[in-house]
């Protein structure tokens, strides 16, 4: 078959007229001078152009071109011609609104699996890794971590009794002025001193210990790392400040529902140790200003802080956490009236625990914190 | 060939013949979470470069979405596993009280991306040109830009030491360095834009608190009794003085963004006017007002349509660009020979996926 083609030869910039003619499996170019070919069919690509011209290059051939018109390309040709690539890849085959149905139901997939599978996976990863990986992480704390004889004692007594089969690896209060509890990588917890400060008895110190350990034995610090690591490749492919937004929100905590299996945890562990859950209930009430009996409390208080001091120093903490007023609920539904609970810690011991930081004279001074 | 009647650059395309592409890339960028994007892109520059008539034929757009792919890929592993690392690890810095080094640390990762800034702008032009086609023929460039983003840096830096004074001589200087290294066909690209053109349209950055001044001071000629009786005479609503203070402030912001599109005007003008290739003289005849009805129209075009006209901005910016470009002079075609520079197959490098933007 023959047609009447242009053609640039890649080579120089002329536009050249030629009349292609070819067989079955392959064609020739033959100019006013000149003759090029053969050429295989099967080396042609086209070109998604609009306009009145049909475009073709050639495999391996940068530049090289031939054109005609669409409406006078011969049947027998057409046949020979390949289709145009237009979306790309395997949507040409079977069509726009079919590929983004299955792209659709691909993307949801997903976003399921890189939001579910830290669950799955964390408790799989061997715990000896998580826990160098959080040594190397932590380390000690910048010396931070606050030690007298008689508040690491008094520290050991709560260990003991909240965490008796000693899950976590170790228990440390850190000399930072936060009302703050985390559970860091490596079966680790620190307890800001902070925090200390704020509660009113050890009990509730023991619930947020209990709530921590939740947190060390689901392994939810170790999901929230490959969280972490997880989005920030999958939406990777999305715009930047979208995709890292939505990072941002999802991996900013464990998600509620790991806090309240955390807080089950802590009220099973409160149970178990004797330790009566009303205290951290009210230390939730004291958090939630909306509740009830909240000015009554705070007459107590001898005006250590402003209460705006307190709310602002409160917030960082439940800015990751279920609301008060139903973490206030779960665990004053747990207390039982029949049962007589006995304290976290003698009234001496606590003492200690709470002025560990004051009376450490080795430890990091509060100001030299972070940058 | 000579250019016979009207402008060299043309360009032919309409919205209702791009609107199917731009919707269905929409389309297909959400269902993929935006892995599409880059053969969004593709398709987008395929039909832009289509529509665009230089002399006596279209330019064609070669590039591919698997390389722009295989480039973000690659900026992925050589980037961002480092800097995962980076943000994990300076966050153990922190807490294990290793401040100076988290600082130091950082300090470094600002400066690699400063200077791969400036290897990737370097690396968009030469991306673009490499693929790029015209009569069978494109540009590129033999230079890898290694060398670019150390100019970049200490240009940029010495640019802003005097009060910012010399940001134009490093802008122009920029310019001439990248377009020197670039080349279409067999001829490079020759560029010797000047400081001085663009330079009084700088210094009205500086004079913009005084005109601000003269702005208020006729104010307060004018209204300004107003302004006084509210502190006065409770008579006079606040609400005056509080329309009076956004105004102003408005007012700030909009001068500052005119006289940057004022300067940027004339830098295009007078760098793409000092842009030859071989027997090719180009410029660019965009004045201020045309800037100004471009950005407004933009802006119309998007609240207008409440966000979806942002799919049509592309089109509209190629649009602007060709329309407002001019070239005179003399193609000799058997002389257009084919480009010998190196065309690397993924999206050319690691960095033209930043794709900061060519101009």
């Amino acid at each position: 078959m023959e047609a009447e083609v242009w053609h640039y030869d890649g080579r120089n910039a002329n536009r050249w007229g030629a009349r292609l003619a070819g067989d079955a499996t392959s064609f020739r170019l033959i100019g006013g001078s000149w003759e090029s070919g053969p050429y295989a069919w099967a080396d042609l690509a086209a070109l998604d152009l609009p306009g009145a011209d049909a475009v073709f290059g050639l495999k391996e051939a940068p530049g090289w071109r031939i054109g005609l018109p669409q409406d006078a390309i011969p049947d027998g040709l057409a046949a020979l011609l390949p289709r145009k690539v237009r979306y790309g890849g395997f949507i040409d085959r079977i069509g726009l609104w079919k590929a983004s149905a299955v792209l659709a139901s691909i993307a949801a997939l997903a976003v399921f699996v890189g939001v579910s599978a830290p669950g799955w996976i964390a408790p799989v990863v061997p715990q000896s890794f998580e826990d160098n990986l959080g040594d190397a992480m932590v380390g000690d704390f910048g010396g931070r971590f606050c030690a007298t004889p008689q508040g690491s004692a008094a520290l050991k007594a709560l260990t003991t009794r909240i965490d008796p089969d000693a899950n976590a690896r170790s228990i440390e209060v850190a000399n930072i002025p936060m009302v703050n509890a985390v559970a860091l990588p490596g079966r680790r917890i620190v307890i800001f001193d902070g925090l200390l400060q704020q509660a009113k008895s050890p009990d509730e110190v023991a619930g947020v210990l209990g709530h921590e350990l939740g947190h060390v034995e689901h392994r939810d610090t170790m999901a929230a790392l490959l969280r972490q690591l997880g989005l920030s490749v999958i939406l990777g492919g999305m715009n930047g400040t979208a995709g890292s937004n939505i990072n941002a929100l999802l991996s900013l905590s464990y998600g509620r529902e790991a806090e309240h299996e955390a807080d089950l945890t802590a009220i099973a562990k409160m149970r178990a140790a004797n330790i009566s859950p009303l205290p951290t209930a009210d230390f939730f009430r004291r958090m939630e200003p909306a509740l009830p009996g909240k000015g009554a409390k705070r007459g107590r208080n001898k005006g250590e802080r402003s209460d705006l001091e307190d709310e602002a120093q409160a917030l960082n903490w439940l800015a990751s956490h279920p609301s008060s007023a139903s973490r206030y609920a779960l665990f004053a539904d747990a207390h039982d009236t029949r049962r007589t609970y006995a304290p976290a810690l003698q009234p001496s011991e606590w003492r200690a625990l709470r002025t560990m930081c004051a009376s450490d004279k080795k430890v990091k001074p509060v100001g030299a914190f972070g940058l | 060939m000579e250019d016979q009647q009207g402008s060299a650059f043309g360009f032919d395309g309409t919205w209702r013949e791009y609107a199917p592409i731009a919707f269905t890339n929409l389309l297909l960028t959400i269902v993929t979470l935006g892995f599409y994007r880059f053969w969004a892109t593709t398709r987008t520059r395929r039909y832009l470069w289509s529509r665009t008539r230089f002399i006596d034929d279209r330019l064609e757009w070669t590039g591919t979405g698997k390389e722009l792919f295989l480039g973000f890929l690659m900026v992925l592993v050589l980037l961002g596993l480092p800097f995962l690392f980076l943000q994990f690890g300076v966050q153990a810095l922190v807490i294990r009280g290793f401040a100076g080094v988290a600082m130091g640390t950082g300090f470094a990762a600002f400066v690699l991306i400063f200077y791969l800034g400036g290897v990737a702008r370097f690396r968009a032009v030469r991306y673009r040109l490499s693929r790029t086609y015209w009569h069978g023929i494109r540009g590129g460039s033999d230079d890898g830009g290694w060398k670019y983003g150390w100019s970049y840096m200490w240009r940029n830096v010495v640019g802003m030491i005097p009060l910012y004074l010399m940001v134009p001589w490093a802008m122009i200087s920029l310019w001439n360095e990248r377009w020197n290294k670039m080349s279409f066909g067999p001829h490079g690209f020759r560029c010797n834009a000047r400081v001085k053109p663009v330079f009084k349209r700088f210094l009205l950055f500086y004079l913009a608190p005084f005109l601000l001044a003269i702005i208020g001071v006729a104010y307060v000629a004018t209204i300004g009794g107003f302004i006084g009786s509210v502190f006065l005479h409770t008579n006079y609503p606040p609400v005056i003085a509080a329309i009076a203070l956004v105004v102003i402030i408005v007012g700030i912001y909009a001068l500052l963004g005119l006289i940057a599109l004022a300067y940027y005007a004339a830098f295009l003008r007078e760098g793409i006017g000092a842009l030859r290739l071989e027997n090719l003289d180009f410029q660019f005849e965009a004045t201020t007002d045309d800037w100004l009805k471009l950005f407004f129209g933009d802006i119309l075009l998007v609240v207008g349509t409440l966000g979806i006209g942002w799919i049509f901005l592309q089109y509209r910016h190629w649009k602007f660009f060709i329309t407002h470009l001019e070239a005179y002079g003399e193609i000799d075609l058997n002389a257009l020979t084919q480009s010998t520079t190196r065309e690397s197959q993924h999206g050319e490098g690691l960095l033209d996926a930043m794709d900061v933007g060519a101009f």
